[in-house]
């Protein structure tokens, strides 16, 4: 059963429905919307903006990981709605919002065409096809340099919504949709949905047995996590001002699984704290950059070998024993 | 453009290139078939079995001879190490294992950044000499690696189908449990199978580094090329490993000569990902009903 | 402690009492930001803006510092990594510019990571010495720009090597362009292209995948066209040794050359005897007396090949430092701006007069007129065949 899935059930580490998630997560808010006010500084709003938007592909990885799938393609959706929505923006002069839903379209119809093929595959074939994909995918980027740009890519991409010029109010905009998108995973997850694909990833033919329609199944939230991430290549290529292929390369699918796999893959909370760490860390250790690599190396061995809950596991087990600890001193 | 010449001299590329492919993609399978494990770190053993020739035949100037074998057995050895740390935890557990030989890529390929530096070296040839025959030019220095590859080969098949180790880790392929049940120290079969996939792969980096140059990101090419060869000739299936590094080899020498290295590009990927969907199991291997 | 350290630190003192109130003048530190890649495979080119600009920044502390005005500071180069992408450079600059303050910026090497710099250094009015060859950079900051590309790009070098070879190589009829696939390589292949076609010659042209490292297919195709030279132009170092020894290998009689690079050294090293003939740009003498100094003050810190980039570097920061002297000021980047805009006629210690070009081709004055040469390697030496100063209109 072990080779059946690609992880094992939910270890307990169950989100109660109750007023603590939901403090927690008013808390969580409050402190992205109130923290720029206090510490103006450009530098840490730009790493905002940009933990806000990694957040986005780590999270809609997650889904896809819930339902037993390991996608290597997930930058390459980025990327087609990134390009999408800057050509429609630059060579068409499609506005505001027209152009960042297109960016989300995209990369969803292409999941809703080539998904009912590839999500038949088991867990490893499906996740070299999606590696391959991504990488004829990139490699198209580069090489249509006609329609875009190639490897130089466009640049003097305008602002996304006219009179959007700041970084601070940019780094709104980013939170705004990162914590919409999220919250729509969020729901899934504990919906009826999110006990099917449980179920799916347990088994899928007791699944099928069972009257659920899994490819169906499979291919909506397999386009659903592919418009949220290319509304994160639309972001992205509106933040930098440029867009270039070279940010939506197999190096960028693999940060999405990694934050999962550290974070916790196990849960969404996992996915958040992944992709918080992974983009921090590396301004922590910027005098260290060579062992950074190394450390993720190690990390991830360690997780995968004994500590599958990632992150969240640790600091779980970490708060149980200091909880055990207390009740045996207090004994 | 067809001329005898020309059409030589892709018969001949191919051969070369056949034979890396081969030696590359023979430990990434043999991992697989024995021990399900996806070895995302296979390109990093190769890049070390790089460095292990470099300093064996290059800084101190062993015989070509021994330093070859001398080269891929130190990296063996090391790489016992890490079957005990590491790679025992994921045997037979696809996922975990995929994710954690990903993580160890990752910190052998920047250790290796720490310790040699990134700057690419090169590996002072064996032969320099070329070889005339008819219109086509054949350095010297590929034929003995196509010679190599094929005495490899034949070696690796008489492990496997001759020996006493190689029925043991045929079995333990097949049904652990049943293995167990007869007597086969799986354990040490494991370990004796990680060695030798670890051996092959040092040995393919050491004359893939000779060949063309070396570095701590030398390992990523051959790791793709061992996907697409084992991916075409099936996972787990040495006869498989064989055929895929022959038709890849022989594929891109044709389609990058007449149409150019992008053509050559787009080609395999899409006919590895068509194989993918249609026949994941490749041309030689066999569908695995039971296990996913 | 002996006799003569004992003498040594006394004068040290003594020294340091007299000029006590010199000392108490200084400003504090002057922090210039450096932006390169770091990791990955750019990495050399990253090192040899570190190495370069450290040297000079050694240099100048060791004799007390940089005098801006009436204070002396102390300099302190800070490095980041860009990782060779648009969104590193982006960081990077807004780390050097929001934490470190500082107010200077040397690098970043690539035209994605300089767009990604310059995304957060021409707001800020911070001054950008890069080497972005994208021709967006200059043309569209052109007006107020504070970025400045302190090396010749392709569009100033590429014509004039391609010229002086229609000159001394007359019976050059047909060029391959052999380039890998990347933001470089499609923006030199064409640029060379139409240089050479503008003399004359035929072209033929083979893009590759990063990465590929088996390029006799991709030379038996372009031995089958008949080229009689073979320009490397932007390949990488590794890439260029192999693809000079396996052209060699099957066959390939004809001239190899690279308008790009330069990876002399490393062929010369690599390449053996297959190397015999081949020429390049170079973009440094290192036979000359200060090529000579540089490399062995180089060499005295760091092993291995001498980075032909870093003298660049070192150049770029010598403009700058001179500008900022000039200036006066350290923090006022409209003054140094003006300064070194005007820094014509300036004899800098590795590359002689400085000139500043550019107005046709962008718009700006802000193309440095870098000289260049044309090195080749003859009976297992590297030696310089000429110099060149390229018009930059």
């Amino acid at each position: 059963m072990d080779a059946a899935q690609p992880f094992a059930a939910a270890r307990g580490v169950v989100l109660p429905r109750n007023w603590a998630t939901a403090a927690g997560i008013t808390a969580a808010l409050a402190l992205a919307v109130g923290w720029p006010l206090l510490i103006g500084n450009p530098f840490f709003i730009t790493l905002g903006t940009t933990i806000a938007l990694e957040l986005i592909g780590a999270t809609s990885l997650h889904l896809l990981l819930r339902m037993g799938h390991i996608s290597l393609a997930h930058a390459a959706f980025m990327g087609i709605g990134g390009y999408t929505a800057v050509l429609l923006r630059m060579r068409m002069d499609v506005p505001f919002p027209f152009d960042l839903i297109a960016g989300a379209l995209a990369p969803a119809l292409l999941a809703l065409v080539i998904g009912p093929v590839i999500l038949r595959l088991s867990g490893k074939y499906f996740a070299l096809v999606t590696f391959m994909s991504g990488e004829i995918v990139r490699l198209s980027l580069t090489q249509w340099s006609s329609l875009t740009g190639g490897a130089n890519g466009i640049f003097g991409v305008p602002p996304l919504v006219p009179g959007l010029t700041s970084g601070l109010q940019f780094y709104y905009l980013a939170v705004l949709i990162s914590a919409v998108c999220i919250a729509l995973v969020a729901r899934l997850l504990t919906g009826e949905i999110g006990r099917v694909m449980a179920s799916i990833r347990e088994s899928e033919r007791l699944a099928a047995c069972s009257g659920i329609p899994v490819v169906r199944v499979k291919v909506t939230v397999f386009a659903i996590a592919s418009a949220m991430v290319g509304m994160q290549g639309v972001l992205h290529a509106h933040h930098l001002h440029y867009i270039d292929p070279s940010a939506f390369t197999s190096v960028q699918s693999l940060n999405f699984l990694v934050m999962n796999i550290i974070g916790g893959a196990d849960h969404l909370i996992g996915a958040v704290a992944g992709a918080v760490f992974l983009v921090i860390l590396p301004e922590l250790l910027r005098d260290y950059q060579g062992l950074q690599q190394i450390l993720f190396g190690i990390i991830l061995v360690i997780v995968m070998a004994g500590l599958p809950g990632g992150l969240v596991q640790l600091i779980g087990l970490g708060w149980r024993a200091a909880l055990d600890l207390r009740r045996r001193f207090a004994a | 453009m067809l001329t005898p010449a020309i059409i030589g001299q892709i018969l001949v590329n191919g051969a070369s290139l056949s034979a890396i492919y081969v030696l590359i993609a023979l430990g990434f399978t043999l991992l697989f078939g024995i021990m399900r494990v996806v070895n995302f770190a296979h390109g990093a053993f190769a890049m070390l079995g790089g460095y292990a020739l470099y300093y064996l035949y290059g800084s101190l100037g062993l015989p070509y001879v021994l330093a070859v074998p001398a080269a891929a057995g130190i990296v063996a050895a090391a790489g016992l190490a890490l079957e005990v740390l590491v790679f025992r935890w994921f045997y037979n557990r696809l996922m975990p294992g995929m994710i954690g030989s990903l993580g160890v890529n990752l910190a052998l390929v920047f250790s290796a950044v720490l310790i040699w530096d990134v700057y690419e070296r090169s590996i002072p040839p064996a032969f320099v000499d070329i070889v005339r025959l008819g219109g086509v030019l054949l350095p010297l220095d590929r034929l003995v690696v196509t010679g190599i590859a094929a005495f490899v080969l034949l070696l690796f098949w008489l492990l496997m189908t001759r020996t006493r180790q190689g029925l043991a880790m045929r079995a333990a392929a097949q049904d652990v449990e049943i293995a167990e049940a007869q007597g086969i120290d799986t354990i040490r079969i494991y370990r004796l199978a990680f060695f030798i996939a670890v051996f092959m792969a040092a040995l393919a980096g050491g004359l893939y580094a000779q060949t063309y140059s070396l570095s701590p990101f030398m390992g990523e090419r051959p790791l793709l090329v061992a996907f697409i060869v084992v991916i075409l000739g099936g996972m787990g299936s040495i006869p498989g490993a064989a055929l895929g590094g022959i038709i890849l080899g022989f594929v891109e020498s044709i389609l990058s000569t007449l149409y150019g290295a992008a053509t050559s590009s787009f080609v395999s990927f899409g006919a590895v990902i068509l194989l993918l969907v249609l026949r994941p199991w490749g041309l030689l291997g066999t569908p695995d009903t039971m296990r996913a | 402690m002996n006799g003569t350290t004992r003498r040594r630190l006394l004068l040290a003192t003594g020294g340091a009492v007299l000029t006590a109130p010199a000392i108490a003048q200084s400003g504090g530190e002057l922090k210039i930001g450096g932006i390169g890649s770091l990791s990955g495979g750019g990495t050399a080119w990253g090192l040899a803006l570190q190495r370069g600009v450290t040297l000079l920044v050694d240099e100048i502390n060791a004799q007390g510092g940089l005098k801006v005005g009436s204070r002396t500071h102390r300099l302190r180069f800070v490095m980041l990594d860009d990782q060779y992408t648009a969104a590193g450079g982006r960081t990077a600059a807004e780390r050097l510019i929001n934490l470190e303050k500082v107010h200077f910026v040397i690098g970043p090497i690539g035209s994605p990571a300089v767009l990604g710099a310059i995304s957060a250094t021409t707001p800020a009015k911070v001054i950008c010495l890069h080497q972005g060859f994208a021709s967006a950079i200059l043309k569209n900051d052109a007006g107020a720009p504070y970025n400045f590309r302190i090396i010749c790009s392709t569009v100033e070098f590429g014509p004039a090597m391609v010229d002086w070879l229609h000159t001394n190589l007359p019976q050059v009829k047909k060029v391959a362009l052999v380039a890998p696939n990347d933001a470089t390589g499609q923006f030199v292949v064409p640029t060379l292209a139409s240089a050479y076609k503008a003399k004359g010659m035929g072209t033929w042209t083979e893009m590759f995948d990063r990465g590929l490292q088996e390029f006799t297919p991709l030379l038996t195709r372009m031995m089958a066209q008949g080229v009689d030279l073979l320009d490397l132009n932007s390949n990488s170092p590794g890439d260029s040794v192999l693809l000079v020894k396996q052209a060699r290998q099957i066959g390939f009689r004809g001239t190899i050359w690279q308008v790009g690079g330069p990876a002399v050294e490393e062929i010369r090293v690599n390449a053996g005897p297959l190397a015999e003939g081949f020429m390049s740009w170079e973009v440094f003498d290192f036979t000359s007396p200060a090529g000579q100094a540089f490399a062995t003050a180089y060499r005295a810190r760091w092993p291995g090949i001498v980075n032909a980039h870093a003298p660049v570097w070192y150049n770029a920061a010598e403009m700058l430092f001179e500008a900022i002297r000039r200036a006066g000021t350290a923090s006022d980047t409209d003054q140094v701006r003006a300064a070194l805009e005007g820094l014509d006629g300036y004899e800098t210690k590795l590359f002689g007069r400085v000139a500043w070009g550019g107005m046709a081709n962008y718009g700006v004055r802000h193309q440095l007129a870098l000289p260049f040469w044309i090195a080749e390697i003859k009976g297992g030496e590297a030696g310089i065949r000429t110099m060149i100063r390229p018009a930059v209109p």
